[in-house]
């Protein structure tokens, strides 16, 4: 179990590392779009009107992708003022709450999701703007993050009865 | 069902979440997922909560937040922030307090060019607590100034919390990451006027020391070196937003460009410390925009169920004044900084106050750097405020949660009066934004 806990874990690393070279790579396509526009580099060429589009689109995979990680981590911020203030073993015992509200959260998402995407699928739905592509390729992504999601809140709900019958020191600070 | 169930379901039923320990993304998610099953036609309802999911964060006014958070990373990963506290150091030599009037300044230039209060805060809590405290300074000396300077980047134009604010209510986000910019200027003076009166008034509190022998050039070479083309980057932004050849989201990459090359050019940027800064970045930024994927749709809910006009109609028929409607939201606000986040603060009370504030004609501007000015404040109000709990966590064990507590509550206070000055003289936060159109 703890060898695919920790394959899992490369897993979700690599899908960050992932994120951040699609963060960098938006920062550059940006700053080449804003340049185009400003400065008549290239004939013909008065910036690259896809990026805003292409922007957006690396925002939410850059969301997705990072989302599981974050959870690994323990960096999806919570308020832990009153877990803090319970009796040890009872905030154990709402982590577990918190845990299983969770799974349900991703089963939902997944299960919803995959509509979502299969119902664009079958209808050959497009997504027009100044790129046309085909509207599942945008939904595909949120399911398939959820059920990441989902299985990492199983590995967690296995680390949690392992570990100590007190809460976990999770983050509680975003920014 | 009528409002009132529905608001103690969907307002009570988030907050309840929320305590509980439930991460904050999926606090909102769960009530999402049964306010959509109930409001909005059941399985219907669910597949388009998913797809509002996809949209929430494919949002191109969005994109400044990890590149914000992006520019300060880079400062910080490269060890430039360490160069740019020596040359303050070597500027500042005269003053009482002189330690922690340069940890405000040193934290003026940063928050031009980060958007993280807590990085800027774990910066220079990490390098100048320490030092300070090891030259005698009390911890309560030592410690105020950098919590308050912190928090403070939220109201700078580089910030991706405002960006948020903007995002989520409508705001106009370059008017509102104008706005905090006298208001923050303001207090960061009124800071260092604080010190060095209360130093003067208890010498005890930060004893002065010998002051490095740097003369003439050495003296301000690594301000040339360092600052100055450091806080350019700030211009670029601002120059490249305001000339009109990128619009202000795009200025958010300008700047984080600029960031990396500047890095590049001092040579202190490596493939490592690149991956470091970007890691820093997605922590921060991947957490905040899976927060609004897991809540966008909770403000529409909110309105579908009627819970939205029913409080609404609820504040509004009380024939209370404009300014007593702020000053109730205000005080909302500031009694929420103390127990939730400020991501959180945000998420519950926009649905309820745009309305308010739209109905009622309220400036924006002048709302939202008001409400900026309180999630600064609760970053900083014990016993949760997160600045508290990151200075402890790099503070030297001899600075004691007490010390910290006390640390804050003069710098509070100032904030709660530059909150009062803001809603008596709105010019004060309205007047940069108009100048600069």
């Amino acid at each position: 179990m703890q060898r695919i806990e920790a394959l899992y874990g490369r897993l979700l690393t690599a899908l960050a590392l992932a994120a951040c070279g699609l963060l960098f790579l938006m920062m550059i396509m940006i700053c080449v779009d804003v340049l185009l526009r400003n400065v008549a580099l290239l004939p013909h060429v008065r910036g690259l009107a896809w990026a805003d589009e292409a922007s957006e689109y690396i925002l939410y995979l850059v969301t997705m992708l990072a989302a599981p990680w974050l959870l690994r981590e323990g960096r999806h911020i919570r308020v832990d003022i009153v877990l803090r203030a319970l009796p040890a073993r009872l905030g154990w015992y709402l982590e577990w709450f918190s845990d299983a509200l969770a799974c349900v959260c991703c089963v939902a998402m997944v299960a919803y999701g995959t509509k979502a995407a299969y119902a664009s699928y079958a209808s050959h739905a497009l997504t027009i703007k100044t790129l046309v592509t085909p509207e599942w390729w945008s939904l595909a992504p949120l399911p398939v993050a959820f059920l990441l999601l989902g299985i990492e809140v199983l590995f967690r709900m296995v680390r949690l009865a392992q570990g100590e019958r007190a809460p976990r020191g999770d983050a509680v600070a975003a920014h | 069902m009528s409002w009132q169930a529905a608001s103690w379901l969907l307002l009570g039923g988030s907050t309840l979440l929320l305590l509980a320990g439930l991460p904050v993304a999926f606090s909102f998610l769960a009530i999402n997922l049964i306010g959509a099953g109930l409001f909005l036609g059941g399985s219907p309802g669910l597949v388009q909560l998913a797809r509002n999911c996809v949209d929430s964060v494919a949002s191109f006014s969005l994109t400044p937040i990890p590149l914000f958070v992006l520019m300060g990373e880079v400062l910080f990963h490269t060890g430039l922030a360490v160069k740019v506290i020596d040359a303050v150091e070597r500027l500042i030599t005269r003053v009482p307090g002189r330690l922690a009037v340069v940890a405000v300044v040193a934290g003026t230039i940063f928050s031009a060019v980060s958007g993280s209060t807590i990085a800027i805060t774990a910066m220079l809590g990490s390098l100048m607590v320490p030092l300070m405290i090891a030259r005698g300074y009390h911890p309560v000396m030592a410690t105020g100034p950098i919590m308050a300077v912190g928090a403070l980047d939220m109201l700078m134009p580089v910030s991706a919390l405002a960006v948020l604010l903007g995002s989520l209510s409508g705001i106009s986000i370059p008017k509102l990451l104008i706005g905090g910019f006298v208001p923050g200027m303001v207090l960061k003076a009124i800071f260092v006027v604080y010190i060095v009166l209360r130093v003067k008034m208890n010498p005890l509190l930060a004893p002065a020391t010998s002051l490095p022998a740097h003369r003439g050039w050495e003296r301000i070479r690594p301000l040339v070196m360092y600052v100055i083309p450091i806080l350019s980057i700030f211009f670029v932004v601002v120059a490249s937003m305001s000339a009109g050849w990128a619009t202000p989201t795009e200025s958010a990459a300008v700047g984080a460009f600029a960031t990396v090359v500047l890095a590049l050019a001092y040579r202190a940027l490596t493939r490592e410390r690149l991956l470091a800064a970007l890691r820093g970045t997605m922590s921060i930024s991947g957490m905040i925009l899976f927060i609004i994927v897991g809540a966008t749709t909770f403000s529409q809910i909110l309105s579908f169920s009627g819970a939205s006009d029913g409080l609404v109609s609820m504040i509004t028929g009380h024939n209370l004044s404009r300014d007593e409607i702020v000053a109730g939201m205000m005080l909302v606000l500031i009694f929420l900084g103390v127990f939730v986040d400020q991501v959180s603060m945000m998420l519950i009370t926009l649905p309820i106050f745009m309305p308010v504030v739209h109905k009622f004609g309220i400036d924006g501007v002048w709302f939202g750097v008001m409400f900026l000015i309180c999630m600064q404040l609760g970053l900083l109000l014990p016993p949760h405020g997160l600045l508290l709990m990151t200075m402890k966590g790099v503070a030297p064990p001899e600075v004691r949660m007490s010390h910290i507590f006390r640390a804050v509550v003069p710098y509070v206070a100032l904030s709660l009066a530059m909150l009062a000055l803001v809603f008596f003289v709105p010019a004060v936060a309205v007047w940069l934004p108009s100048v600069l159109g």
